[in-house]
């Protein structure tokens, strides 16, 4: 047991860990708060993606903490031996990055929705045998509390925006440019963003762009929507993957409109960084992303009745007065400087800090 | 002012206006993402003959020609040992995946029997007080 005297000590566990993976991100993004905190610790990952600095995280199988120490688990899909966490003494944090229905991936890569599948029980178990646990939105809090998890709070994604780089300091030159970030995945329906795009495009702007950033789920999803896209606005939608930071605040700094027309969503850290470079934002409000715009996004009607819930010539609708309306554009810039200050990076890191020095508390 | 509240509505209406005269009008889109609640019979077969791609040989740091260079000299110099392995993984998946399509087949031709066998029943009277 640790002395009183001793300093805090906290690891984290992540899942999975890639060189363009966000919740790799919010785990490099805590233990820079850790450290700055006087919490040194280890950071192991299940699974390391190529390209991933084995330094920043060791591998599971050689992760060994003393009884002590804490561990945060930052969790965001099945991955063998996370199990051993449930046989360990230590204090544990689960945070719930969400996980994707299954039924999204059979079609298209159906390791991931065995992955999803089995992700359901796991992190049941885990939250339920763990000291704490926290959804990064409200939203992935009630899974957590559904699933029988004890003393479940919120600690949402940590956005640093000093990070991202200063935003566009007038609006953006040149044609319409609507842009979507996010991995090319059946959830995130990038197929309706083609889709409503190819609408607005034929209906009120002939020379609009779409960019769509996001590593592909599969290959075969990304050609599929690559020959969408040349189907219905031929040559102008851009597939981008792997941006390095400062070509991503470029992307956000040339869009004329964020949209976002995901069926499925834990947080989605682009909507904000498109409130942080003041693009304006239409979005559909499922999952957590209602939450996460508040009232600072053009939110999509739910349609009943239609195939995808959502009626396309409105999003095409709404894009136009998010391009056209300058005043509206100022309003929602405005309101999602209201969005970035519910999320600041300092008031998340209290929270944190908060959960996690709750994990040495005595019981 | 348009309020991001009222722009909806604006929108809505703008789209109703806008279709009226004939506007909006969709052509069949060549890929919708589907959802499912297991995996379809068809991409079963399709995914048990496996071909992996040689391109996803290739190394991820900066400078990493030669050692993609390398990977896949590598890959061709034990080409037919390869082969050999994958054909062995294709012929199980193959019948694995047939095996599990004629389970299905069955149990839905047993389905279909059973519902038969409960109409007939209700026809004779069986359920009936």
């Amino acid at each position: 047991m640790r002395h009183p005297r001793d300093r805090l000590r906290v690891h984290q566990v992540l899942c999975a860990a890639g060189p363009v993976d966000a919740v790799t991100n919010q785990g490099l993004a805590c233990r820079a708060l850790f450290d700055a905190w006087g919490w040194p610790g280890d950071d192991a990952a299940a699974v390391t993606a190529p390209g991933m600095r084995r330094r920043a995280m060791r591998p599971l199988e050689s992760f060994d903490p003393p009884a002590g120490d804490a561990i945060v688990l930052h969790y965001s899909g099945y991955a063998r031996r996370l199990e051993r966490l449930l046989e360990r003494p230590n204090p544990m944090l689960v945070i719930s990055h969400n996980i994707t229905p299954a039924s999204y991936f059979w079609a298209y890569q159906p390791i991931e929705g065995l992955r999803c599948s089995l992700a359901v029980g796991q992190l049941a178990d885990l939250a339920r045998s763990a000291t704490a646990a926290a959804g990064v939105s409200e939203f992935n809090a009630a899974e957590l509390r559904d699933a029988g998890a004890r003393d479940v709070s919120v600690i949402p994604v940590l956005v640093d925006r000093e990070r991202l780089g200063p935003p566009a300091d007038r609006p953006p030159p040149g044609p319409p440019t609507i842009l979507f970030v996010g991995r090319l995945a059946p959830h995130k329906r990038q197929d309706l963003v083609i889709r409503a795009f190819a609408l607005y495009r034929r209906e009120h702007a002939p020379d609009a762009r779409l960019v769509l950033v996001g590593t592909p789920l599969a290959q075969r999803f990304e050609a599929s929507l690559r020959g969408l896209a040349e189907q219905l606005a031929p040559g102008a939608v851009t597939f981008e993957t792997g941006l390095p930071a400062e070509r991503l605040a470029d992307r956000f700094r040339s869009a004329h409109a964020f949209l976002c027309l995901s069926e499925h969503e834990g947080f989605c850290i682009p909507l904000l960084e498109a409130f942080h470079f003041g693009v304006p934002v239409i979005a559909r409000p499922a999952g957590g992303i209602g939450e996460v715009v508040g009232d600072a996004a053009l939110r999509v009607p739910q349609v009943d009745g239609t195939a995808n819930g959502i009626d396309l010539a409105v999003v095409a609708e709404l894009l136009r007065l998010a391009v056209e309306d300058r005043e509206l554009a100022a309003e929602l810039r405005r309101r999602g400087d209201g969005r970035l200050e519910a999320y600041a990076h300092d008031r998340t890191a209290a929270r944190l800090r908060k959960a996690v020095a709750a994990l040495e508390a005595p019981a | 002012m348009t309020s991001p509240e009222d722009a909806v509505e604006r929108a809505r209406a703008a789209a109703a206006e806008a279709r009226k005269r004939g506007a909006y009008r969709e052509e069949q889109p060549s890929f919708e993402v589907e959802s499912a609640t297991r995996i379809g019979d068809w991409r079963l077969m399709e995914w048990a003959m496996i071909e992996p791609d040689p391109s996803l040989a290739r190394s991820t740091r900066r400078l990493g020609a030669p050692i993609t260079w390398f990977k896949r000299g590598l890959l061709r110099l034990l080409r037919q040992y390869n082969d050999d392995i994958i054909g062995q993984q294709s012929r199980f998946n193959a019948h694995v995946a047939a095996h599990v399509t004629s389970l299905d087949d069955r149990v839905r031709a047993l389905e279909r029997e059973a519902a038969a066998r409960r109409a007939h029943g209700r026809d004779d009277g069986e359920t009936s007080p």
